[in-house]
Parts: C-alpha cells; sequence; structure tokens
C-alpha cells in the first residue's frame, strides 16, 4: 500500500519543512522537499538560542539533519523552488525549477581562492550586518555542507581566479536553470515568514539610524557565528551596548502595519534581554510594551525577569524614535500608561521587535489558493490535497511549528491513503 | 450597571487609610453618555488598547498627565464627570496626528471632538437648549425663531419709531436702501438684545466650566497659581492669534490656512460692524457717516476683504473635509452646521451686497431677511453649538496657562542639539 503512494512535496525546508518531511519518510512514505536558499534549516539556524530552555538551535538541527541525510525516502533540492502544481489531490504533477550551482562538486574547493576574490555581496545569513564573496560558505552548520557561488557578485576576473584555481570541469559556468518535473500525491507548504520590513516603521527610525536594529539582527549579533563573534555591540561604533531598549509590538498589533500579534516578539525580547545579561555584565534593558505576551509556560520566563533589578518594564507603545547625533545615542517618545507621564528616555541600542510576515508564494496553482486577511494559509487550503504548516499558516513558535507539521505530515499521509482507495 | 476595580479591603485598625483610598476606584459608567458619544461619531474609543501611542504622539500634550490617551479610557468606561471637566479636551485642536497613528483605528482626535461637543451641551443654560441645536430634526423650529423675531421686528416697526420719534433719515435720501427695510436703529437695537442674550446663556456655560475646572485643580493638589489671571489670558490671546497650536499639526497643516483665514476674516467683519454701531457715540470716529459706504471707503474694503477671508477659509475647510477620509475628519453634525452657518451667512451676505450696486429690485429684501436670520441664528445658538469653542477652548487655554498645566513637553524631535 506504501510502496504505491505517489511522493510528498514538501515546499520550504526549514523547521516545519524538514519536521514534515522526516516524520512523513520514517513512516514509509516518499517526500520531495524543495528550498529556495542554499541550505535547510530556514530562519531557525540564525537563531542563537531557543526559549524558554536557551539552548541552541543547532543540536535539534543536527540531528533533523541527519534524519534526512539517512533517509533514502528524502530528496533534497536546494536553491530551487516549485513554479507549477497541477492535477488533483493523489494526483498532482509539480514543476521544479533547481538554479543553477556551477560548482559540479567533483572537486573540494580550495579556501584561499576566496580571498583573492574582489565582487562582495550582503550576508542575507546576518541581515546584511557583514558582506561575503561571490563564493562563500552560508553558515557553520549548512546543510549541503559545501561552498555556494553568486554568479552575479562574481566579476569576470573573480570567475577567471575561480576557474583557474580548480581542474577545468570542478566548474560549469554553462549551467542553467534546470526544470524537473514530478509526480507526486500530496503538497505541504512551509514556506515560513520574514521578518516585517522595519523601514515602513517611519517615526522609529530603522535604516535611518545605525544603532536601531531589529530583533533578528539580535539574534545574530549574540550567535558566536554571527557578524560580531557573539557580542552585543552597536554598530556604530562596535562598543559593547549597556543600556538597551526593546521596542515591543514595532509594526505588530497595528492597523497602519501588521494588525495581528506575532506571538513570538514578547518572548523573544526577553530570551534577548537574557543574552544581554549574560555577555554584557551590568547591563540595564528596559522592555517597552502594551501587553507582555507570554502564555502557558512561558509565564514563568516573564515572571522570573521581573526579578531582575537591571531589567525595567514600561507599559506603553514606543511612538517614535530619534537620534542624538553626537553620542548616536536614541531618545524614546513613549507614554508610561501606568504613572501617566510621557517620557523621553535616552538608550545606547534600540532593538525593535518586529512581528512575522507570510512568505508570498509564486506557485501556478490548479485553482487559486486562498489566503486569509493577513496573508496566511489555512491549515487545510481550499484546495484538497494542498496543506500548509508552521508560519505559512499562522506566526508561531518553534514548538509548535514541529507539532503543526507533524499533523500536515499527517494529513498528507491520508490524503495519498484516500486516494489510492 | 456598576463596577468596581480593586478590592476594597475591609477595614482593619493598621490599615492606613489614604492609601484604601487610592486603591478604590469605583467605576459608574454612564451608559446615556457612551451612547451620546457614539452617536457623535466618536464610537471608535472602544477599540482602544491603551498603548498610550496618541499621548506620545501628539505634540501638544504635555509630558504630565498626557492627552488624549487618559481620555480614551474615561470615554470607554463612561466617566462623563471626569471628561466633562477636563481642560485638556480643549487643548486639543483636532489635528488627528493622533488618529493617524493609531494601530487600532480608534480616532482619539475624533473622540476628544465629541467629547467638546458634549462639553458644550452639558454646560450650556438653558440645557434643552443645547441638546435641541444639535439635532437635525428641530433646524425648522430653530431657524423658525429668528425669522419670527426678525418679522416681529419689522412689524412693530413703525409703531415703534413714531412713539420714539426714530425715523429712518436715510430712507429718503438714498433710494436702493436696506435701512428702508430695516432703519438702524431698529438693527442695531435687534442685534444688541439678541446678543446680550446669548452672552448672559455663554456667561452661565463659563461659570459652570470655571467652577469645575477649578474644583479639579483642587483635587490635583496643586499649591497655587503658575501665572496670574490676567497675564494667563495675555498669552493665550497671543497664541490664539498667531495659531500656535494649528501651526504643530503635521497630518493636516492646511488646517493652519483655514481656520487663519475664518478667524481673522470674522474679526475684520466683527470690528467693522462695532465701529459702524458705535458710530453714534464713539468720539474716536466723526459722526457724518453716509450709508451705505462707497465701495472704496475703508471700512467697506475691509469688510469685504474680510467676507472674502472667510469663503476662503470656509471652502478649504470644506475641502480638507472631503479630501482624505483616512486621515481627516470628514466632521459631525456638530461641526458641518457652524461651517454651514457660516457659509451661508457670508454667502448671501455677498449677494446682498452686489445686488445693492447692480441696482437690482426685486428678491434684493429677500436675500437680505435671509442674511439677517442666519446672522441671527448664529448669535443666538452661540452658546449651545460649536461655535461655542471660541468661548470654551479660550477659557480652557487661559486656565492651562493660569495652573501651570500648559507646559512644553521635552519630545525628542524637539530638542535641540548643538551639532
Amino acid at each position: 500500500m506504501k510502496s504505491n503512494a505517489k511522493p510528498i512535496l514538501v515546499i520550504g525546508g526549514g523547521i516545519a519543512g524538514m519536521t514534515a518531511a522526516v516524520e512523513a519518510a520514517e513512516v514509509g512514505y516518499d517526500v520531495i522537499l524543495v528550498e529556495k536558499e542554499a541550505y535547510l534549516g530556514g530562519r531557525v539556524v540564525q537563531m542563537n538560542r531557543y526559549f524558554p530552555k536557551m539552548c541552541p538551535p543547532s543540536c535539534g538541527f543536527e540531528i533533523n539533519v541527519r534524519r534526512i541525510r539517512q533517509n533514502p525516502r528524502i530528496t533534497v533540492y536546494t536553491l530551487s523552488d516549485v513554479e507549477e502544481i497541477s492535477g488533483q489531490a493523489g494526483d498532482f504533477k509539480a514543476v521544479l525549477r533547481v538554479k543553477p550551482k556551477y560548482l559540479t562538486g567533483k572537486y573540494p574547493v580550495d579556501v584561499s581562492v576566496v580571498e583573492k576574490l574582489t565582487g562582495e555581496r550582503n550576508n542575507d545569513f546576518n541581515y546584511g550586518m557583514d558582506r561575503t564573496k561571490g563564493l562563500y560558505f552560508p553558515h557553520d552548520m549548512a546543510y549541503p555542507h559545501g561552498y555556494v557561488i553568486d554568479r552575479e557578485t562574481l566579476s569576470d576576473t573573480d570567475a577567471g581566479v575561480l576557474q583557474g584555481s580548480m581542474p577545468d570541469d570542478a566548474i560549469d559556468w554553462e549551467m542553467t536553470d534546470e526544470k524537473i518535473k514530478v509526480k507526486i500525491g500530496a503538497v505541504i507548504i512551509a514556506a515560513g515568514w520574514k521578518p516585517f520590513d522595519a523601514t515602513k516603521l517611519d517615526t522609529l527610525g530603522y535604516g535611518q539610524y545605525q544603532n536601531v536594529v531589529t530583533n533578528v539582527m539580535m539574534e545574530r549579533m549574540a550567535s558566536n557565528n554571527g557578524p560580531t563573534g557573539g557580542e552585543i555591540t552597536r554598530p556604530s561604533d562596535g562598543r559593547k551596548a549597556m543600556n538597551v531598549a526593546f521596542v515591543q509590538c514595532a509594526g505588530s498589533r497595528d492597523e497602519n502595519h501588521l494588525p495581528y500579534c506575532s506571538a513570538v516578539c514578547c518572548m523573544a525580547s526577553l530570551k534577548q534581554a537574557r543574552y544581554l545579561r549574560d555577555k554584557n555584565e551590568n547591563s540595564k534593558t528596559t522592555v517597552f510594551y502594551i501587553d507582555i505576551r507570554t502564555i502557558g509556560r512561558l509565564e514563568k520566563f516573564y515572571y522570573d525577569m521581573l526579578d531582575d533589578a537591571n531589567i525595567s518594564f514600561v507599559k506603553g507603545k514606543v511612538a517614535a524614535i530619534s537620534e542624538n547625533p553626537d553620542s548616536k545615542n536614541l531618545i524614546l517618545d513613549v507614554e508610561d500608561t501606568i504613572t501617566r507621564e510621557n517620557n523621553h528616555p535616552e538608550f545606547e541600542l534600540v532593538v525593535l521587535a518586529t512581528g512575522m510576515a507570510p512568505n508570498s508564494i509564486n506557485i501556478k496553482f490548479p485553482s487559486e489558493l486562498l489566503l486569509n486577511d493577513y496573508g496566511f494559509i489555512e491549515g487545510a487550503t481550499n484546495i484538497e490535497g494542498i496543506y500548509s504548516a508552521g508560519c505559512s499558516k499562522h506566526p508561531c513558535d518553534v514548538s509548535s511549528t514541529t507539532k503543526d507539521a507533524t499533523a500536515a505530515a499527517l494529513k498528507a499521509i491520508q490524503c495519498l491513503i484516500g486516494g489510492e482507495e | 450597571m456598576q463596577d468596581t476595580v480593586g478590592e476594597k479591603t475591609k477595614e482593619s485598625p493598621e490599615a492606613p487609610v489614604v492609601e484604601e483610598k487610592e486603591i478604590a476606584v469605583r467605576i459608574e459608567p454612564d451608559l446615556e453618555f457612551i451612547r451620546a458619544l457614539s452617536m457623535q461619531g466618536g464610537d471608535l474609543f472602544k477599540k482602544c488598547m491603551q498603548c498610550g501611542t496618541c499621548s506620545a504622539t501628539c505634540s501638544l500634550s504635555p509630558d504630565s498627565k498626557p492627552f488624549p490617551s487618559k481620555e480614551m479610557a474615561w470615554a470607554a468606561w463612561g466617566m462623563k464627570e471626569k471628561l466633562l471637566r477636563d481642560p485638556d479636551v480643549w487643548l486639543c485642536f483636532h489635528c488627528n496626528d493622533c488618529s493617524t497613528k493609531c494601530p487600532r483605528g480608534a480616532r482619539p482626535g475624533d473622540v476628544l471632538s465629541a467629547v467638546r461637543q458634549e462639553s458644550v451641551i452639558n454646560h450650556s443654560f438653558p440645557r434643552f437648549l443645547g441638546r435641541m441645536v444639535n439635532k437635525p430634526q428641530f433646524i425648522p423650529l430653530l431657524l423658525g425663531i429668528p425669522v419670527l423675531l426678525l418679522g416681529l421686528a419689522l412689524f412693530l416697526r413703525d409703531p415703534i419709531g413714531e412713539k420714539l420719534n426714530l425715523s429712518n433719515f436715510t430712507g429718503d435720501r438714498i433710494i436702493f436702501n436696506y435701512s428702508n427695510m430695516f432703519p438702524h436703529w431698529l438693527i442695531n437695537g435687534f442685534f444688541l438684545i439678541i446678543s446680550m442674550i446669548a452672552l448672559i446663556a455663554i456667561l452661565i456655560g463659563i461659570k459652570r466650566f470655571w467652577r469645575e475646572l477649578r474644583a479639579m485643580s483642587g483635587s490635583n493638589g496643586r499649591a497655587g497659581p503658575a501665572k496670574s489671571l490676567i497675564s494667563s489670558a495675555l498669552v493665550s490671546l497671543k497664541n490664539i492669534l498667531i495659531h500656535k497650536n494649528f501651526d504643530k499639526c503635521t497630518t493636516v497643516h492646511s488646517r493652519y490656512i483655514s481656520h487663519m483665514f475664518v478667524f481673522f476674516g470674522f474679526m475684520a467683519l466683527s470690528m467693522v460692524t462695532l465701529w459702524v454701531i458705535s458710530s453714534g457715540f464713539n468720539p474716536l470716529i466723526k459722526t457724518d457717516f453716509v450709508y451705505p459706504f462707497g465701495f472704496w471707503s475703508p471700512w467697506k474694503v475691509l469688510a469685504n476683504l474680510g467676507g472674502l477671508a472667510l469663503l476662503g477659509g470656509l471652502a478649504l475647510m470644506i475641502r480638507d473635509r472631503f479630501r482624505d477620509n483616512e486621515h481627516t475628519s470628514t466632521g459631525s453634525y456638530f461641526d458641518w452646521t457652524l461651517i454651514s452657518t457660516l457659509l451661508i451667512v457670508t454667502i448671501t451676505g455677498f449677494i446682498t451686497e452686489i445686488l445693492h450696486y447692480v441696482r437690482l429690485e426685486p428678491h434684493r429684501h429677500l436675500v437680505y431677511f435671509a442674511h439677517l436670520v442666519f446672522i441671527c441664528a448664529l448669535i443666538l445658538y452661540l452658546p449651545y453649538s460649536k461655535f461655542a469653542h471660541l468661548v470654551y477652548r479660550t477659557v480652557a487655554m487661559i486656565y492651562a496657562e493660569y495652573s501651570g498645566r500648559n507646559v512644553a513637553s521635552l519630545r525628542s524631535k524637539e530638542i535641540q542639539y548643538s551639532g
């Protein structure tokens, strides 16, 4: 019965897609996992720690990678996307587009050649806080574990240098987009999320003042493999940030921007306040919030922090930020709605707790895929045989995502079995 | 419906009485008041989540007890007493910077506008007239009263004139003259009486308002006034003249221009009127005024310029209200009655003038009569309409100076750096 079933197509190789893939494959179903980046792991591998346990995502990620690598039922396509899905539940056809990798993989890359290249690109993995060459290693834990070429960044001279450092058949510049047609039985959309574009928050100074950063940038700064080597510093002068503000609901729960609550930003900021307490001794942190939304077992994390004299909580949404051009410090305009005072405190670093926006999907479906008011996809979509999981469905944390992805895998398996009968 | 926030602890000998009073806040929502606010277009306050963005955004709000976030909470809780005696609602110039930034679309600017209307109605004397003036179904009655009064004046013109030996002294000299219809003694006397009635009503309203303001300052525990009443008044008048607060509005800055035009247009017309009325006894004017003035007489020029300013300002105000519903306010009935009355007064005034110059006999007295009816309505209903803002707002501004409430905020964008 199992052996006849068509594979499940999982779109997105983040924590949701990886989980759905291994859960389905480990009970005997074939899975095709498609990821648009050069590596698996998505947003999760960019995080420094998980809340509330404060363990690094790398251990869980390592286990998932091993489960994928060891399982012959999972086929992984990186640097790829899905162009079209046609047919019906149990009997879909999909067209995958695999971008050229140029490296044939027959020979290892000579690491010293990277130094000789001149063209540079913004390192998306570190949210543009540092730069890489046109030949780069995405990150320490990257799977597939290898160098990646960004053709647009490489100048012609760079390409020549690269070619010269390796045997002739190590690189194939003639490679182009490859179209792969596959037959599949069910689809799981795990396209994930992107951080809300903080430059749209015109009064909060992101993109205008150097020392205003976002919460995802903070994760990279706190990471040992991040742009600062794990130091939480001010981008303007590289000094350790000793007086930091967290601006909660930066664009969230705001009908002018993201009308919904992203559910994770409160915990993320509390977690990042802990980074600061651990890394920058005696640093002071102030969290400006509308409500602290730490539900269930997460509430203890918040209550424990209330006892910390160096962390203060002010109830009030920050309305505007401006910069002192001399010190590059930031001045906030915020009403303390408990004491009813308009305050204008000054900070060395401001972290905007921006929310999660759904990744847009550019796939031709058999019929139009309906999104909800906020741009997310309902778990059981309007097209039979196509399901969504994790942050494609709604903003959620990692532990809910893995549960959700397992549920989606079960849905897809049910569809495959139903389709056969 | 009653609700209690904070449990009142049972009295024990050790319990400090003072603190207990602080904890227990008894909220008695005035549902009628909530309903009234909702009807004025301020029904969105229920969406407020008390994030404080409005207060932190407002460029007029002081740092201590800023508005309008506290007013939003009071509105949602139906705390009528607190809102009606709150001078802050009158320090808001409805620029809607807060409504633009509000993450929930609760439109604090419009809510404060609705509170101001309730404040006018609730302080007015007699109060039933305040309610009537702000309900559309009473328009026929409200316009009928000036028509009747002016009709009565016309009816009694000759008997009174003969009895008091007041004649129409310019009537025979100039043919095309409106004073054939309303001789000067009649029109001056009539509007003097109307103005007196309105003045008494508004003074009673202001007395009520001021008493409440004083009562509130007592509860704030402020030691004494920050400035003398006279210097407070002078500062406030200066700020009104230069439209200081309007100038701070960023969402719709054209309101600064439009209100300036309407304000100074109206001032010019009022000045000309008062000057002319006083000609009989004003030692500064030679008494040989010849009515009507020639087109290039300085008084006529000032009046015409004032009328044009009024017309232009009103046109700009109307355009702003239709232009961008997203950010500006489309205006309530309270708002539109004042704008339309002023507009009708201005237009009928110009038509009257034009008909005079073109020497066109038919119907010109009818237009003139309509002009007077609307002026009468404007003055008579001043204490009950949005027009009362010129008094309430002035008083609240003076009070804010007097009580030390009007302290500039240290908002970050206004900090001047040496660099």
